[in-house]
């Protein structure tokens, strides 16, 4: 319980370092949150925004591939995150916000993996 | 029980986060670092490391509420700027589209103002030799602007060839660097916040940087272009010192916004 308190507590305040290089409203819609379970395919690590992939099976038993955006190398560094912390075949969960174009892409709010939460160094919240 | 977890935790934050801040405010930050000559050093002492940590920071004559770079009350742009009728109705449009025209996550430079408020940091780096210092975006396109501290003109006529950093000449009164700069292109919007905002190419800027303690870098600037507004006018806040060095950031790397970017329209 203590844990878990700290870790919240921790997510929380360091959700005042997340920025990015585009408003987070020009792209994602935050009354439309978005939670997926699935398995990674694909990570990119790379600037202005760190992208991964994954396999998510839908009401009907049909596979997409979801993009998810979370913040740059710098700032998910900064929240404890390596370029080792995902890795293609991992599952996890994401919580998030969809895509104002339609397609199965999302801005990360949390990810976890292992039951640890990650966070995801986004701009939500941040106005950014 | 998860109820009471969040309640908790949203509390006790809240009382860690008062006295933090309280401390962080009354804890004295080191006095501004000078160099052997005098001149205050606007960057890192030798051996020392740091940046500064560029993110925050509003271009607006008035306080408004920002809900990041969009204003909680419409009529709230008015105290902005003082605008004309043309260049109000643009921003309006843009902060109405949610900023979704911004050049800037196409990777187009942070110039003007915005150097001093997009994220990824910033360093000011003085050749005195040369006579010029040099402003660099650790953020977007990891530009930079050079300032020319020879005493040399502006261009005029002809010779102007609007840019995006436009031409900065710059001198020390005192301890405040103040910058002049003109021949600014159109190709950008000059702040990350609020979004939207527009100039023309009649655009001069006056910038003056000082530094009041070792933590804060104090940006002032004075918006000077009688092709968007009525009257010169105002704005500035404090860049917080980090001792994180710049870390590599590219837009251009893997930037898949150009797809992304659809606005939308606000509420």
């Amino acid at each position: 319980m203590r844990v878990r308190f700290f870790v919240a507590l921790s997510v929380l305040l360091m959700g005042a370092a997340a920025s990015a290089h585009h408003s987070f409203s020009s792209e994602y819609d935050a009354s439309k949150p978005v939670t997926l379970n699935g398995v990674v395919t694909k990570v990119e690590w790379m600037n202005p925004h760190v992208y991964f992939y994954v396999n998510v099976k839908d009401d009907t038993g049909k596979v997409n591939n979801w993009a998810l955006e979370m913040g740059a190398p710098s700032g998910l560094q900064r929240q404890g995150w390596t370029r080792n912390t995902l890795q293609v075949g991992d599952i996890v969960k994401v919580e998030g916000s969809a895509a104002r174009n339609g397609t199965k892409l999302a801005n990360a709010r949390n990810v976890y993996k292992d039951g640890k939460k990650m966070g995801a160094a986004s701009s939500e919240g941040q106005g950014n | 029980m998860k109820l009471r977890l969040i309640v908790s935790v949203v509390a006790i934050a809240a009382a860690f986060a008062a006295p933090l801040a309280a401390q962080r405010a009354a804890k004295p930050s080191a006095p501004t670092p000078h160099w052997p000559d005098g001149r205050v050093n606007l960057g890192p002492e030798p051996g020392g490391k740091g940046h500064w940590n560029t993110g925050v920071g509003n271009l607006s004559e008035a306080d408004v509420k920002m809900d990041g770079a969009f204003l909680v009350n419409r009529a709230d742009l008015d105290k902005v700027a003082p605008f004309q009728p043309w260049a109000k109705a643009l921003v309006q449009y843009r902060l109405d589209t949610l900023g979704k025209d911004d050049p800037h996550p196409r990777c187009i430079p942070p110039a003007g103002p915005r150097q001093f408020n997009t994220p990824y940091g910033l360093e000011i780096v003085e050749q005195p030799e040369l006579k010029r210092v040099l402003i660099l975006s650790g953020g977007g396109s990891r530009s930079w602007r050079t300032v020319y501290m020879d005493g040399r003109p502006h261009p005029t006529g002809d010779e102007v060839n609007p840019t995006y950093y436009g031409h900065s000449v710059g001198h020390w009164e005192g301890e405040t660097l103040v910058i002049d700069t003109v021949g600014f292109n159109e190709r950008f919007w000059m702040t990350r916040r609020p979004t939207g905002m527009v100039h023309t190419e009649q655009l001069h800027l006056i910038e003056r940087i000082s530094r009041p303690d070792f933590n804060t870098l104090k940006y002032e600037v004075t918006i000077d272009d009688p092709g968007a507004y009525t009257r010169p006018w105002k704005a500035g806040w404090n860049v917080p010192w980090t001792t994180e060095e710049v870390e590599e950031y590219f837009c251009q790397d893997n930037n898949r916004d150009l797809q992304h970017l659809v606005g939308g329209t606000a509420e």
